[in-house]
């Protein structure tokens, strides 16, 4: 480390969000990132020690993608034992939903106050 | 950790709508009754994937993936993937909309219990934003709907038409609560900066149902009020206004309308306070009047003191009387809407006072702590035991 202080990057906040920054200590063993004596729990910033209580994913690859969604439906559709109500979307029912293809006005956001489908 | 609660979103959080505003409220609530929780909700940009916050873990799904059909079902399987560690200590998953829900209703071994939020159908609102879905599709987001909401323990709406639309899913009454939006009312902000002398305001995004062409048709028909001007606050980028903006030069007012876009939600509260009124032109499409709405926007210039002249819908009346806390006029009519606005400024005495008792009829009725009451009564219901709190 150089003499400059480094300051921790940690994300803060909950509906208004802002970086931490408190002087830094340590680096992250896994994304290096600097953090602070609050933010340094073991090895890890806070992200990474969060995202490995889950399974690593790789939502940049396609075939990920089409593989956990097809795990995903295929257990719970033996937890319910059901076939009818998977009436799983077929290429026809997913073709209206390419980018682009909503109304001009860009919509696909729910009002003020619902779903947001396109800022992904 | 594991964790007590969870709230699942296919939205991104935060952001500058108001559907972040309602979730940060909501899920607050929930967080604050079962003591933390994991918020599962979209990310990107700069968003990190996961957070800590005390007690609380954010979770974020920022996969690119382009088909929206696709990418919710892919948001599906990672909120199955989100729960999975939790599964032995969740008691109440709260969602938003099927694609939350369907992790949540189909856990594998579930004993936590399921309130869906249901703020509009994707089955109706996906008719109205992609035209080329059809009939047979939208029947099948229906059932999806239906499966959803038949394995929820509670279903919360915020109004009674969205209420009604449910109902005709085949939920039964006794499951249904209705849970208003509210607003926080501010102390009265300073003026923003570059603000205008004199303006109507606009606050929100641009789809076809939100009625922004009437609400530019009308105001082509103000142009003899000098210095009056227009402020869209666009809860949406900037390039979703395109279209709009045509109209507005089309029509000749482009040069008296000022945008702003995602604006900050405090600095959105200080530009509805200046205005003279504030234009909710909702359409008087099936979107509106059949899955119903609940217009934040209403409660949000109501909090803020500010006389609304809005379309006479349903929805709209369960929050607002006419004469009362501004104008109902009916919608898609330009001409009429034109009329209400340019009678509240030709009578700033009578428009102030609709400002006023609106603003006392939100910290009356419609605040967000009332809102996170009602909430808070409906996990109690569900867990008498979690009343400790
Ligand atoms: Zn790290
Ligand atoms: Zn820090």
């Amino acid at each position: 480390m150089t003499s400059q202080v480094n300051r921790c990057t940690v994300t803060t906040g909950f509906f208004v969000l802002g970086r931490c920054g408190r002087a830094a200590v340590a680096a992250c063993g896994q994304c290096g990132r600097p953090v602070c004596a609050e933010h340094a729990t073991g090895a890890l910033c806070p992200e990474c020690a969060l995202a490995q209580g889950y399974a690593p994913q790789d939502p940049h690859d396609p075939a990920w993608v089409r593989g956990y969604r097809r795990r995903h439906y295929e257990r719970s559709s033996q937890t319910y034992n059901d076939a009818y109500w998977y009436s799983s979307f077929d290429e026809y029912d997913r073709g209206a939903f390419n980018p682009g293809d909503e109304y001009s006005y860009g919509g696909g956001d729910f009002d003020d106050d619902g779903m947001d489908f396109v800022d992904s | 950790m594991r964790h007590r609660a969870a709230y699942l979103a296919f939205d991104r959080f935060p952001s500058s709508k108001g559907s972040a505003v309602h979730i940060a409220q909501m899920a607050d609530e929930l967080f604050g009754f079962f003591g933390g929780g994991l918020l599962g909700v979209l990310g990107g940009g700069d968003l990190p994937r996961y957070q800590r916050e005390g007690d609380r873990e954010v979770a974020r799904f920022d996969a690119r993936i382009p088909n929206l059909l696709d990418r919710a079902e892919a948001f599906s399987g990672w909120a199955a993937d989100h729960l999975d560690p939790h599964l032995g200590t969740l008691e109440v998953v709260h969602v938003r909309d099927p694609w939350s829900a369907l992790p949540a209703v189909t856990a594998p071994g579930r004993r936590h219990r399921v309130v869906y939020e249901v703020n509009g159908l994707p089955s109706i609102e996906m008719g109205h934003t992609w035209p080329w879905a059809s009939p047979a599709t939208l029947g099948k987001v229906r059932e999806l709907e239906r499966f959803c909401l038949e394995r929820s323990d509670a279903v919360v709406v915020p109004s009674r038409v969205i209420g009604g639309a449910v109902r005709g899913l085949g939920v039964p009454e006794g499951k249904i609560h209705l849970v208003p939006n509210g607003a926080d009312v501010p102390d009265r902000p300073a003026r923003p900066e570059g603000a205008p002398e004199r303006y109507l305001i606009y606050v929100g995004a641009f789809q076809p149902w939100q009625g922004l062409d009437v609400l530019m048709r009308a105001f082509a028909r103000l142009a003899d009020l000098d210095g009056l001007r227009l402020v869209v606050c666009g809860s949406v980028p900037e390039r979703r206004a395109k279209p709009v903006r045509r109209l507005a030069e089309r029509l000749g007012v482009a040069e008296r309308v000022d945008w702003r876009f995602t604006l900050p939600h405090a600095e959105v509260a200080a530009w509805l306070a200046h205005a003279e009124v504030s234009v909710a032109p909702l359409t008087g499409c099936a979107r509106n009047l059949d899955q119903g709405c609940a217009p934040l926007k209403v409660i949000e210039s109501m909090a803020a003191g500010v006389p609304v002249v809005a379309s006479d819908l349903p929805a709209v009346r369960e929050l607002m009387a006419d004469g009362e806390h501004g104008r109902l006029v009916p919608a898609d009519r330009p001409a009429e809407l034109a009329r209400a606005v340019r009678i509240l400024l030709e009578y700033p005495d009578e428009a102030a006072a609709m400002g006023g008792r609106a603003r006392r009829r939100i910290e009356d009725g419609l605040t967000w702590a009332r809102s996170r009451a009602g909430l808070s009564a409906v996990y109690r219901a569900l867990y008498p035991a979690s009343a400790a709190r």
